[in-house]
């Protein structure tokens, strides 16, 4: 994966240096099309529980009040997000701090804008949690050395966060056994013994939960208090040649951010709409924080525990990445 | 006989169906992950009154159809060129041998790099896996050319165009109505996939949101879709090769003597 990202980056940096080349002089900032002083932005996305923000500030109208048009291209996963920002495919991206961190490491110059989503910072009622099967003899972190824990993504940031909780419950992390699994696949398994403990975000979480299973620790609250967990971000030379459109992209953003968290029923509402989660589903489902600020403190310490478990090629700017 | 080909279909059809039923119901799998073939029809038909499935469906089609459009000319002009040109076969035969085996799939870093989740990265995958099916059957097709007959074309002092046109392409055509088939059924594959991996709009993304999304039944009654898709482009692709050979002996079954 750490491979792949970097060869990704590498041509993020070829493709960027070659659009540099070629459209350098012209003077139009590419900024996508724009009439009427509105700007057509796309903003790359994963369609999960977390992005329920710009999906309700983009019906509240709070973007088009700002002369920002979004255009929301959904990818898959994080790492299709990642180069299609450094490429400018998209203007905006959303993605967790560490692969953030990771890119930046590897040279792609990317630049946060916004908060994404953070940890409710309650132990056991967060939307990420450490769950086992029922009737598991898995009683705490320290419990899972030597176990099969399922995880999304290697050497991210749900593997920094569940080695935290392991080592602050007195474990050894390097005792623990990865294995990587789609959240989506993580009930299934956890059910059928595959694996001892899987690290489940929302809506699988509840799923897991619904079938009787227990959380055990909850590993974003381990790795600071209020963890920012993922964030909106741009590439540094869009920024630099569009600094207005990123600083109303920032302020209709950090307005959605607010109104999901004052609304979460709103909130919830507008889920129906770009995901399918079943209404039984939602209604369990731990809504995450949505503060407008990332929180700086607990993405130092996401950069060091990455370090530690050597994700990064050298250490990331902290200070680099954010807005 | 062919009633009682569609019959005994039929049948087999109804068993697979039922055993979907019977599985999980008996307990043998789990009712949540493995849902009864009833309850995926459920679903199926709550899809089937849902605009935005026809969108997607619309979109995935757009894409194959493009994609196989795309692969199917340029395979077949490539395939008659390569062929045509002396020494051009030659030359290019180990760079297809070294591409071709590439997986599609393999090259969507590539494709999102270039074009993000947009249609255009599907295409591109699309078209470089069927592309080589076209091609290597046009290489056949016009390698199976009788010389003989492109002598005596040659003798009777027709051009380099009446040859390709009277003695290459009925030679080459059933070869390229196998390839264009196959290429049909992997451009499909394609397509699913690169949306279901990349994002990009369509039946993919579709299956992909309803898994994040641990919408189980809903999941398994699109890609039963796709399969209804695949088996629809098949029967389509076989009807057009039939009709494009109705002269040819193979569709004819009867023994030119």
């Amino acid at each position: 994966m750490r491979r792949l990202l970097a060869a990704l980056a590498a041509g993020a940096l070829l493709v960027t240096a070659s659009a540099c080349g070629s459209s350098g002089d012209s003077g139009a900032p590419d900024s996508g099309s724009s009439s009427g002083g509105t700007t057509t932005v796309k903003l790359g996305l994963i369609p999960i529980v977390d992005v329920a923000p710009v999906y309700l500030g983009q019906q509240k109208g709070f973007y088009g009040k700002h002369g920002l048009k979004l255009e929301i291209s959904t990818a898959s996963g994080g790492a299709a997000i990642v180069p299609g920002v450094a490429s400018g495919q998209f203007q905006f991206g959303f993605s967790n701090v560490t692969s953030l961190l990771i890119a930046r490491s590897s040279g792609v110059p990317i630049k946060a804008v916004s908060n994404g989503i953070a940890s409710t910072g309650v132990a056991g009622k967060d939307f990420a949690g450490i769950a086992v099967q029922k009737g598991s003899s898995i009683r705490s972190a320290k419990d899972l050395e030597g176990k099969k824990v399922a995880i999304n993504t290697l050497k991210n940031i749900n593997e920094s966060a569940v080695r935290e909780s392991v080592r602050k419950d007195g474990g050894d992390p390097d005792k623990v056994k990865f294995v990587e699994l789609a959240f989506d696949q993580m009930p299934a398994a956890l059910d059928s013994g595959q694996v001892d403990a899987a690290c489940a975000v929302e809506p699988a979480l509840a799923t897991i939960k619904g079938q009787g299973g227990q959380v055990i620790a909850s590993p974003m609250v381990d790795v600071a208090q209020g963890t920012t967990v993922a964030m909106y971000f741009t590439s540094t030379r869009y920024r630099q040649q569009n600094a207005d459109v990123v600083k109303r992209f920032q302020e209709a953003t950090a307005e959605s951010l607010a109104y999901a968290d004052a609304h979460p029923d709103e909130a919830r509402q507008i889920i129906t709409t770009y995901t399918k989660i079943p209404a039984s589903v939602l209604a369990q489902v731990t809504l995450p924080k949505w503060p407008a600020e990332p929180n700086k403190e607990s993405i130092e310490a996401l950069a060091k525990l990455g370090e530690e478990d050597g994700f990064f090629k050298k250490t990331p700017d902290v200070d680099a990445l954010l807005p | 006989m062919r009633l009682r080909n569609a019959a005994l279909g039929a049948a087999g059809l109804a068993a697979f169906l039922a055993l979907g039923e019977a599985v999980p119901r008996l307990g043998l799998v789990k009712e949540e992950y493995f849902p009864p073939t009833s309850r995926i029809a459920r679903a199926f038909a709550d899809e089937l009154s849902d605009d935005t499935f026809w969108t997607a469906l619309g979109d995935t089609l757009t894409g194959w159809a493009l994609g196989l459009a795309i692969a199917a000319t340029a395979g077949i002009v490539i395939g008659v060129v390569l062929s045509v040109v002396p020494h051009l076969r030659e030359a290019t035969a180990s760079t297809i041998e070294f591409l071709r085996p590439i997986p599609s799939v393999a090259l969507i870093p590539l494709a999102v790099l270039l074009y993000g989740s947009e249609l255009r990265s599907v295409l591109l995958l699309v078209v470089y896996a069927s592309f080589w099916q076209v091609l290597i059957q046009t290489l056949y097709g016009v390698q199976d050319v009788d010389p003989v007959a492109d002598e005596t074309a040659r003798s009777y002092g027709l051009g380099t165009w009446a040859r390709v046109r009277h003695v290459l392409w009925p030679t080459a055509l059933p070869y390229v109505m196998t390839g264009v088939r196959l290429a049909a059924a992997v451009a499909l594959i394609l397509a699913i996939t690169g949306e279901l991996v990349i994002g990009a709009p369509g039946l993919g993304a579709r299956i992909a949101v309803a898994q994040n999304s641990q919408a189980v039944p809903e999941m398994y009654a699109l890609i039963v879709v796709t399969g209804l898709l695949g088996l629809l482009i098949n029967v389509g692709a076989r009807t057009v090769e039939r009709r494009a050979l109705a002269w040819h002996q193979s569709v004819r079954g009867e023994v030119a003597v």
